[in-house]
């Protein structure tokens, strides 16, 4: 248990863990200390001095964000003393921000707004002071305003922490500017527009490009949800204004190491109202695709599917819901009866492993073991991941990198093991049994022989010395990393879709025939369900295409369900640690699509064979499977082999060709001539 | 927080120390000038810059200096209490002790000659080294018409002819105070005396006769 502290704030009784500083402290006690460049989670820096507080036996105020509590300290937050200065130095950013609340997008959450209203600052007695420096408004995503920049450094500081590293502060004092490498615009300069920075930043200075006159924060409606685009399934919060999506920023607690959300998920938002959305169900006649009826299509399928029966198949992508892969499992074997029924996680997965998976929480880990995977910011793959890797090595965590391949956050790794990652990790079990470690006796056995190298040894003493090691393991390889976990730490498969371990939980893997199988051809009828990686038709009977976005192989189906795009509607999805995570409906969904599960359940009702939605206690219960953990061999799966490079790519390009992140690709060629 | 300090002192520690500049401005008579000196020094070398009170608070209170010591920049008492405020702040708000050193030398500087602070913002300086706040002026009785003093202006602000002493008809010097920028180049060259600088609200009482 955490050592606990008692102290006094403001006259207030406050108990809190040791070791967490005053700032924190008075939140527990429900007391807010005034600050503009502490960040949670982060090192105080003590530049803005507004948490000054004064310290009962201390001559000076100290700096409540980099002060740790003590027992029996008696803290006044809100002295005479300390709100002078606090009045001094709010009046002195005003004296030098533009002072156009009324007009300004942040007005509502902007930090310096409401200090100015909670001191009482009208205007300022200092003299105004211009630098008529230019706003960055070269990319659609970010508007970099630097006129309205208060230096607080909490851009820079969130940038350095993530490893993105592209803004430093230029100059000194008033004359600071926070600038990229050569002042160059943000594309230049190796952003990648996760828009962290636009997150905390304080003021306008940063900022959604497109945010202008697109309603004012006190007019958002937020609601918490979960980005579907990759395994990472970042926490998001949307600002809903009229129905529609304005902003979506990074839902994760703040000063969590997992507060981050990627370009993609952050400004892939213009998609939903996009061209490329299917309004309408639609059938083949005469060769071409016409837009019909819901009855009607529903009609059509459901007749197809009886008919088909077992000669029927589901290909699904892995980044549904629970709830939809839940009801689309019923309605293939309650309704059609048929055993066909897989997931594009069957690619790089056997479904078994994320059932094994176990839960962990990575703020509390203190050694990771990145074994086969390769996550990378700059090419979006994983990037929550890589983000919250480095965040968590930044703040004092160990990394060990065990893959065959460079990888990019090699370079921030305690260890870097390079080489085949089943007998590297062999080699860790051996040594780890050799300093004491107790397991199974087949585990043992099956340890033998394996090579210790020098890095070996030094990974294992690490793991030994570790509080809460935690194995993060490409799925490929699970098997081998459990093995280390069956000894110290835990282990967790990795998916590369949202999804992956939730609908793996949810039964929803084949019992006939593989996705691999039913793409290939040969069945009655194929049910494509979400953005399948398939651009050409697969030769089968009938195509049913049922998704939000018109691609490719929609328009060669001979039906087209339009399916509610993520963020239209609710429902849960367990991530890569094992997290329960729910979803809200944003928004209504987009014409007349329709949610998965709904359209599973009309389809089955005209079959004839009832289906339920899945209750919450339904998914609980599906979600608890408890497998026993067994010593499985240390090989490396090279029949689902598949990088999570391509699938995260494939399974989002309608979303990324049909917004502003279609700007990305077009850049990135541009730079590269 | 000492932690902070440590680091900060010991990366920014290059050039003059702010002891140094204390020093060096112990050379300028007037107070005004004194303190402006400081402050410019400070921002310009051991200023770290990156709490807010000391960045920010030095910028204003070089702006707030400038005013004091420049004619008809509107400046009133109010500079002075913003002055006194910047260094309050300062003391107690800076994280190190650089930014708590200057503002107790602001104050310090407040409290000794908070007087002529008050004859700058008036006008006047009697030290006579706010040179905005000066007037150069060429006794005529003293004015060898040389033309030393012409050759070195460079504001082209001195009127008149150079000629030979012996010579009956010429007319002494004058300066023509809105050129004039007070560099005080000529009353380095005048090879007779007859250049003096003198307080602006002296010389507008003293002698109107020469404007």
């Amino acid at each position: 248990m955490e050592n606990m502290v008692k102290l006094q704030i403001d006259g207030r009784d406050v108990e809190s863990p040791a070791g967490i500083n005053i700032i924190e402290a008075a939140r527990l006690g429900g007391i807010h200390v005034p600050n503009l460049c502490y960040l949670r989670g982060m090192k105080g820096i003590g530049a803005c001095r507004l948490c000054l507080v004064e310290v009962e036996g201390l001559k000076a105020p100290v700096i409540a964000c980099n002060t740790n509590v003590r027992e029996g300290m008696v803290i006044r937050t809100n002295t005479e003393r300390v709100s002078e200065i606090r009045k001094f130095v709010i009046e002195l950013i005003l004296s030098m921000h533009p002072l156009d609340c009324m007009t300004c997008t942040k007005a509502g959450i902007c930090n310096l707004q409401k200090y100015a209203y909670d001191f009482g600052i009208k205007e300022s007695t200092f003299l105004r002071k211009k630098f008529g420096y230019p706003a960055d408004e070269t990319n659609p995503f970010i508007k970099r305003d630097p006129e309205y920049c208060i230096m607080c450094g909490r851009c820079v500081r969130v940038c350095r922490e993530q490893g993105t590293k592209v803004l430093d502060f230029m100059g000194r004092g008033i004359d600071t500017k926070v600038v990229t490498a050569l002042d160059r615009p943000l594309q230049e300069s190796g952003c990648t527009f996760c828009g962290s920075c636009v997150d905390v930043c304080p003021v306008n200075a940063l900022l959604e490009a497109d945010r202008w006159r697109k309603g004012r924060e006190w007019e958002y409606e937020r609601i918490a949800s979960v980005c579907l685009m990759c395994g990472g399934s970042c926490d998001i919060t949307a600002s809903i204004h009229d129905g529609m999506v304005c902003k979506i920023s990074a839902g994760a607690t703040e000063g969590s190491s997992e507060r981050f959300v990627c370009a993609y998920g952050r400004f892939g938002f213009d998609a939903l109202v996009s061209g490329s959305r299917i309004t309408v169900p639609m059938k083949r006649i005469d060769g071409e695709l016409r837009e019909t009826t819901w009855e009607d299509a529903l009609e059509i399928v459901a007749g197809k599917l009886k008919e088909a029966g077992d000669q029927a198949g589901f290909v699904s992508v892995a980044n549904l819901m629970n709830e939809d892969a839940l009801t689309l499992k019923r309605l293939a074997v309650d309704a059609v009866k048929t055993p066909h029924f897989d997931t594009t996680l069957s690619l790089y997965a056997d479904s078994s492993s994320f059932l094994e998976s176990q839960t962990a929480a990575v703020d509390d880990t203190d050694l990771f073991l990145l074994v086969g995977i390769n996550p990378c910011q700059w090419k979006r793959v994983l990037p929550a991941l890589d983000s919250s890797l480095r965040r968590r090595v930044n703040r004092g965590a160990g990394l060990i990198v065990i893959n065959s391949s460079e990888t990019g956050i090699a370079g921030i790794a305690t260890v870097n093991i390079k080489g085949n990652e089943a007998s590297v990790l062999k080699g860790i079990v051996k040594a780890l049994f050799g300093k004491g470690l107790k397991g199974d006796k087949k585990l043992r056995d099956m340890s033998d022989g394996a090579e210790i190298t020098a890095e070996v040894e030094t990974a294992a003493t690490l793991i030994q010395k570790a509080r809460n090691p935690l194995i993060l393991s490409s799925p490929s390889l699970f098997g081998a990393s459990l093995n280390v976990a069956l000894l110290k730490g835990k282990a967790v498969a990795v998916g590369f879709e949202a999804n992956s371990r939730g609908t793996a939980l949810m039964g929803l893997a084949t019992d006939g025939k593989t996705y691999k199988e039913m793409v290939s051809g040969g069945m009655k009828v194929l049910y494509a369900i979400g953005e399948v990686p398939l651009a050409k038709r697969p030769d089968s009977g009938f195509l049913v295409v049922q998704n939000a976005y018109k691609t490719e192989l929609a328009q060669q189906a001979d039906i087209v369900l339009p399916s509610a795009a993520t963020l239209e509607s609710s429902g849960t999805v367990v991530d890569s640690f094992g997290r329960m995570k729910h979803l809200s409906c944003v928004t209504v969904p987009f014409g007349e699509s329709r949610v998965h599960r709904d359209i599973f359940i009309s389809l089955s009702g005209i079959m004839g064979t009832a289906i339920k939605k899945p209750g919450a206690a339904e998914i609980k219960r599906a979600v608890r499977v408890r497998q026993k953990l067994t010593a499985s061999p240390f090989e490396k799966r090279d029949d689902i082999n598949i990088l999570p490079d391509s699938i995260s790519e494939d399974i989002n390009s309608s979303v990324i060709i049909s917004s502003r992140l279609a700007w990305l690709r077009e850049s990135a060629k541009v730079q590269a001539v | 927080m000492t932690e902070v300090m440590n680091e900060e002192i010991h990366t920014e520690e290059k050039g003059k120390s702010l002891k140094d500049i204390l020093t060096e401005a112990e050379g300028l008579e007037c107070p005004v000038q004194r303190l402006g000196y400081v402050i410019e020094e400070f921002i310009a070398g051991p200023m770290c810059g990156k709490c807010f009170p000391c960045a920010l608070g030095t910028a204003e209170a070089r702006m707030r200096i400038n005013r004091i010591s420049s004619r008809d920049s509107g400046a009133d008492a109010s500079d002075i209490s913003v002055l006194k405020r910047i260094g309050l702040r300062m003391m107690e708000g800076s994280l190190c002790k650089k930014g708590k050193d200057t503002g107790n030398y602001i104050i310090a500087c407040l409290a000794a000659s908070g007087d002529e602070f008050m004859d700058h913002v008036k006008g006047r300086c009697f030290k006579k080294q706010c040179l905005s706040l000066v007037v150069f002026h060429i006794e005529p009785e003293l004015c060898t018409v040389c033309g030393k003093c012409l050759e070195v202006c460079r504001d082209n602000a001195i009127l008149g002819e150079p000629g030979s002493t012996f010579l009956s008809g010429y007319l002494p010097f004058e300066i023509r105070q809105k050129r004039c920028s007070r560099c005080g180049a000529c009353l380095a060259v005048c090879p007779s005396g007859a250049i003096s600088a003198n307080a602006l609200e002296q010389e507008i009482t003293g002698s109107k006769s020469c404007f």
